[in-house]
């Protein structure tokens, strides 16, 4: 019997050696040796758009769109979209900002819930949080209609749209370039991004979406792990060139990656 | 505090483990049963939610707030809707509120995709710059490449559409792929290590306590 599953043996390599360096990053960082980031844009869009919401006095819709914890490829950006939440609810809640968070399944409605909660808690603000009216369940498909319906009637003037996004992403984003809203938007759906992209005023694309969330802890150790990952791209850049030089020559590969 | 960070760490290492090695019965079953245990935490969560949007419609009826004749339509849709299903799933009025009424609304919302799409595109292809002039004519290309009649009368539009589609865009999306899961890793150690944990409600002054 075969020690690793076959065909496996470089995924496995390639997530040690990538989360090896991470781990190595944070550790540096915990002993003071900060790797320098370079400042998303987001981090000041975020504190713009309440910013807007607030001199306009009207609200501020964070939209995560597909939220199903469940399936593996929409938790990862559900909980990316979760951490920028917290942070995002706790500059509403400083700024005195109308926040308004629907949610389409039960089991991340209660992490929003809770996220939202807590963020007006740390800014000593929960007495004016109506968590039932800010943190919405809505049932996937009514959803629709009823985001559409109180964007308008709401004249929001700020939208962020973060998580994993699909069809909705068009249906929402135009809504709210009709309405006049400041946009962020920001998925690794690949084939949205280019929807959010194209209407959001900013986006985050891909892994951005990821290293937000990381960004914007207050932790050190935490934005540091951005410079482990960092070590995957140079390791993926370095792969494409050899095997475009390999392929080149004409070496089969596909045996050696199959391994 | 500390334990859904060690349970999230625990359980997302088993997972990997079993991805990547060869594992007994007994540990793959196991596996098995912890993936079934979010789908049963799901449904709780959605007897959860359901009951938090019944009790918040509820209260709107009560106190007749802003529109609150349409928390009525809620209220009788949700007891008459859950009612059925709760005597019998396999009823056929039940079957037929879903084929006749909740399936039909909700295929007719996702149409609005396509309309949607076709504003939106108004709005992205238009020639402000050089770059959005780029899209737009790519844009172009590959939309006579795919319809019908495009290719009858233009045809250099299918290999240069097909180029289009293969290189530039596949190469762009290949790397948005590898960045993407790059982030995902980073999120895991982040979580698995404790060191991020937002999404479980847990803030920064709590983490120092």
């Amino acid at each position: 019997m075969a020690i690793i599953v076959e065909g496996r043996i470089f995924g496995l390599i390639a997530l040690l050696v990538i989360t090896g360096s991470i781990v190595y990053y944070m550790q540096k960082a915990y002993s003071g040796k900060i790797p320098k980031l370079r400042r998303l844009q987001a981090v000041d869009v975020i504190d713009e758009i309440l910013g807007r919401c607030v001199e306009m006095g009207r609200p501020a819709y964070y939209l995560m769109d597909t939220v199903s914890m469940d399936t593996p490829s929409i938790l990862a950006p559900t909980v990316a979209a979760f951490q920028i939440l917290a942070y995002t609810a706790r500059r509403a809640a400083h700024l005195g900002s109308k926040f308004f968070v629907p949610v389409t399944q039960g089991l991340a409605y209660t992490i929003a819930s809770e996220v939202v909660d807590e963020a007006y808690k740390a800014e000593n603000k929960q007495d004016e949080l109506k968590l039932e009216e800010t943190v919405m369940y809505l049932p996937d498909g009514a959803d629709r209609m009823y985001i559409i319906n109180h964007m308008w009637s709401d004249e929001m003037a700020g939208a962020f749209f973060l998580g994993s996004w699909y069809h909705k992403a068009v249906i929402f984003t135009e809504n709210a370039a009709r309405v006049g809203a400041m946009m962020l938007g920001g998925t690794d759906t690949t084939h949205n991004i280019p929807f959010l992209v194209a209407i959001c005023d900013y986006s985050l694309i891909g892994e951005e979406l990821y290293a937000l969330g990381a960004y914007l802890s207050e932790d050190p150790t935490v934005s540091a792990s951005l410079a482990g990952q960092d070590i995957g791209k140079y390791i993926a850049a370095l792969l494409i060139i050899l095997g475009s030089i390999l392929i080149t020559i004409g070496m089969d590969i596909k045996g050696l990656l199959s391994m | 505090m500390q334990i859904p960070i060690i349970l999230t760490a625990i359980i997302g290492i088993l997972m990997i483990i079993e991805f990547f090695f060869p594992m007994p019965t007994a540990m793959t079953s196991l596996n098995v049963t912890l993936r079934s245990f979010v789908t049963i935490i799901s449904a709780a969560a959605l007897i959860l939610g359901t009951l938090v949007l019944t009790i918040y419609h509820g209260k709107k009826v009560g106190t007749k707030s802003s529109e609150w004749y349409y928390s009525i339509i809620y209220i009788a849709a949700f007891v008459i809707t859950a009612g059925l299903g709760v005597i019998n799933v396999r009823d056929t009025t039940f079957l037929w509120i879903y084929n006749n009424m909740t399936s039909p609304i909700g295929a007719a919302l996702y149409s609005l995709t396509a309309f949607y799409i076709t504003s939106a595109a108004y709005r992205v292809l238009r020639a402000r710059n050089w770059n959005s002039a780029v899209l737009l004519v790519c844009a172009l290309i590959v939309l006579l490449m795919l319809i019908p009649v495009g290719a009858i009368l233009f045809p250099p539009v299918v290999p240069i559409g097909t180029w289009i589609r293969s290189i530039p865009s596949g190469a762009g999306f290949r790397g948005m792929i590898i960045g993407t899961s790059l982030g995902i890793m980073g999120l895991g150690v982040r979580v698995f290590t404790g060191r991020q944990k937002e999404h479980l409600g847990i803030r920064e002054e709590r983490r120092k306590e």
